[in-house]
């Protein structure tokens, strides 16, 4: 594959010691093209989540190595994690995971913050990428003021803040009905077209068909890394 | 969205929890700025008593203690056992000037006052005091009382009002202009009259004495225990053994002050690891948004910062007021009698250490939940349910 954008070569993950050990990842490699929607399948409990954390920095692997665009994750220090996820990955949650307390601009502005975007610039990128997911209106709303799926707009919204060129989605339409799917997956699509590399862990067979590359992880390894034809 | 607007969004989001935290913390620091005042005021009165006492040497009965030292500083009711010819035998040495003095306690409307038996003209030329209304004692035995100016405010008497001392109703002859001590709050009648009404015929509670060389103090003090077999302390040391009592009440006060902080500390403690144990899926988003742990450490910290600062302004103040509104009600004893009637020291510098000291505690106390913050790691935290 050319210049993927994420590799990851004999990744492997434990938990816990002795009686205790946990096997999430078994000597996991993959590559993720660039540009690509990319959906990682499999059954609940056999690594998909580890994978992602790993592949976004999120947690460091037991063994092996993975690449962002040709630089180990695996050598960096939290530090250097944090500034990295920063810049190149935007997370979206099953569970939109945004901040109560704040509006969805304010959860935008927060993700602006931590990127070190000054605070006078943070109001008119945070009202452009709510306009992008189509929530202009909603900007000072208050999360339990939003539907699940504009939840899930606004955090996709927030992940953007910082252009990042991957977002990492673990389960992002799970607690959505098909309605509020479908909204999210135009703004994937919008995101697709603009040159994003979109990781989608899901359960939906109607998802995993749409997807230009396809990792299905079974029991802590990847069973059978296929390219899909888009089902269109 | 900075820093600090998001650290009050997550403050206000439990506005009963912040609000309740918020007072422990304003309460503890309230009650040490109260003591702080009233200790200041007492450090401040108790030199301007001393001042006012015009006194370079006070003779004492035989084995007085710091106690009786604070006493003639205060007004209060004192031993009367230096007789008549104690009195005539310190008086006779040459070099300088010996006002002897009755102090007793009697109450006017239930409420306790100073009453103090004098020598008329030679105390009021060593004190040098003004009238402000009515007249002074017109002879050294004269019948009739001189009121202190707060005292004669207080209580709404005049000349021509009666007083009822000891049960004998006395007329009041006139009011002293205000003298900032505790003269502005005693009732004075001439020697005889208050040795008569409290029985003590010929005896006086201590004498005062000013000599004329104050390098010499030292010496006079020796020619007063030739003389006769009394206790002689010189004003400074009298000053500085009622400090050191002063002193050691103010850091009792200040240490109880120092508990009530303490306590809001741990309800800081508490509050903050509930946060953190609360908003771990919040640490993990952050994280995932690229928050280092510097920086989650930070936010927490500064939170915790956020309290020791509302709450010790919001403590200063009330204290000040506390001190302000106490003030008046400090009831009469020896070690507190001087606030009374007094200003509260109220310094802008102590408001200011009362804030920045509330702020460092709160931080201190919000290292522990910052840490623990700080250390989780972003999946654990995200996967918090």
């Amino acid at each position: 594959m050319n210049n993927p954008i994420i590799s990851a070569k004999g990744l492997v993950k434990q938990y816990g010691q002795g009686a205790t050990l946990v096997k999430a990842l078994r000597g996991v490699d993959l590559e993720i093209p660039r540009g690509s929607f990319t959906c990682i399948i499999g059954p609940s409990g056999h690594g998909k989540s580890t994978l992602m954390h790993l592949l976004g920095g999120l947690d460091h692997p037991t063994g092996g190595s993975v690449f962002i665009d040709g630089e180990d994750m695996s050598q960096l220090d939290n530090k250097k994690l944090a500034s990295l996820r920063a810049k190149k990955i935007g997370f979206v949650f099953q569970f939109f995971n945004l901040l109560q307390s704040l509006t969805a601009k304010e959860n935008i502005e927060t993700a602006l913050m931590l990127a070190g975007v000054p605070h006078k610039e943070q109001d008119k990128r945070a009202k452009e990428l709510l306009q992008m997911v189509g929530l202009a209106e909603k900007a000072e709303a208050k999360p339990g003021q939003l539907s699940g799926g504009q939840q899930q707009r606004v955090a996709i919204a927030r992940a953007l803040a910082n252009d990042p060129p991957v977002l990492l989605m673990d389960e992002p339409t799970g607690n959505l009905d098909s309605e509020a799917e479908a909204e999210v997956m135009k703004v994937l699509a919008n995101l697709k077209r603009q040159g994003k590399t979109i990781v989608f862990v899901t359960h939906s067979n109607d998802i995993a068909a749409k997807a230009d590359n396809l990792i299905s992880v079974h029991d802590g390894q990847i069973q059978l890394p296929q390219e899909f034809k888009k089902a269109s | 969205m900075t820093p600090s607007k998001l650290v009050f969004k997550s403050l206000t989001r439990r506005k009963g929890r912040f609000v309740f935290t918020l007072l422990g913390i304003m309460i503890g620091m309230a009650s040490f700025v109260t003591f702080m005042a009233l200790g200041g005021s007492l450090k401040s009165q108790i030199e301007r008593e001393s001042a006012a006492l015009g006194a370079n040497l006070v003779v004492t009965p035989k084995g007085s203690c710091a106690y009786e030292q604070v006493s003639i500083l205060t007004g209060e009711q004192l031993p009367t056992n230096i007789t008549k010819d104690e009195v005539a035998a310190i008086r006779s040495i040459e070099g300088m000037q010996a006002i002897p003095y009755l102090a007793e306690r009697s109450a006017i409307e239930n409420r306790p006052v100073s009453v103090m038996g004098i020598l008329p003209n030679e105390t009021r030329a060593f004190k040098s005091w003004t009238l402000a209304q009515g007249n002074y004692f017109p002879e050294e035995s004269a019948d009739g009382a001189v009121l202190g100016s707060v005292l004669a405010e207080q209580f709404g008497l005049t000349p021509g009002s009666d007083v009822r001392i000891r049960g004998v109703q006395i007329k009041v002859l006139g009011v002293l202009d205000e003298t900032g001590g505790k003269d502005d709050l005693t009732v004075f009648l001439s020697l005889p009259v208050a040795q008569k009404i409290y029985e003590q015929k010929d005896l006086v509670s201590y004498v005062a004495v000013r000599v004329d060389r104050l390098d010499e103090v030292e010496l006079y003090a020796n020619k007063i225990k030739d003389k006769v077999s009394l206790g002689v302390v010189s004003d400074k040391q009298m000053r500085s053994s009622v400090l050191s009592i002063v002193g050691t009440v103010n850091m009792t006060l200040q240490l109880i002050a120092a508990v009530a902080i303490l306590a809001a500390a741990f309800g800081i403690v508490n509050t903050m690891m509930t946060a953190t144990y609360e908003r771990k899926r919040e640490i993990g988003i952050l994280q995932a948004m690229g928050a280092t742990r510097n920086c989650v450490f930070r936010l927490f910290l500064f939170e915790s910062g956020i309290y020791g600062l509302i709450g010790g302004i919001g403590g200063a103040v009330l204290g000040g007021l506390g001190a302000v509104f106490a003030t008046p009600y400090i009831s009469q004893n020896a070690a507190t009698s001087f606030v009374k009637g007094s200003q509260s020291s109220l310094d802008p510098a102590m408001f200011v250490g009362a804030i920045l000291f509330s702020t460092l505690v709160a931080m201190i106390a919000g290292l522990y939940p910052a840490i623990k913050a700080s250390k989780l790691s972003p999946v654990e935290a995200i996967s918090y349910e």
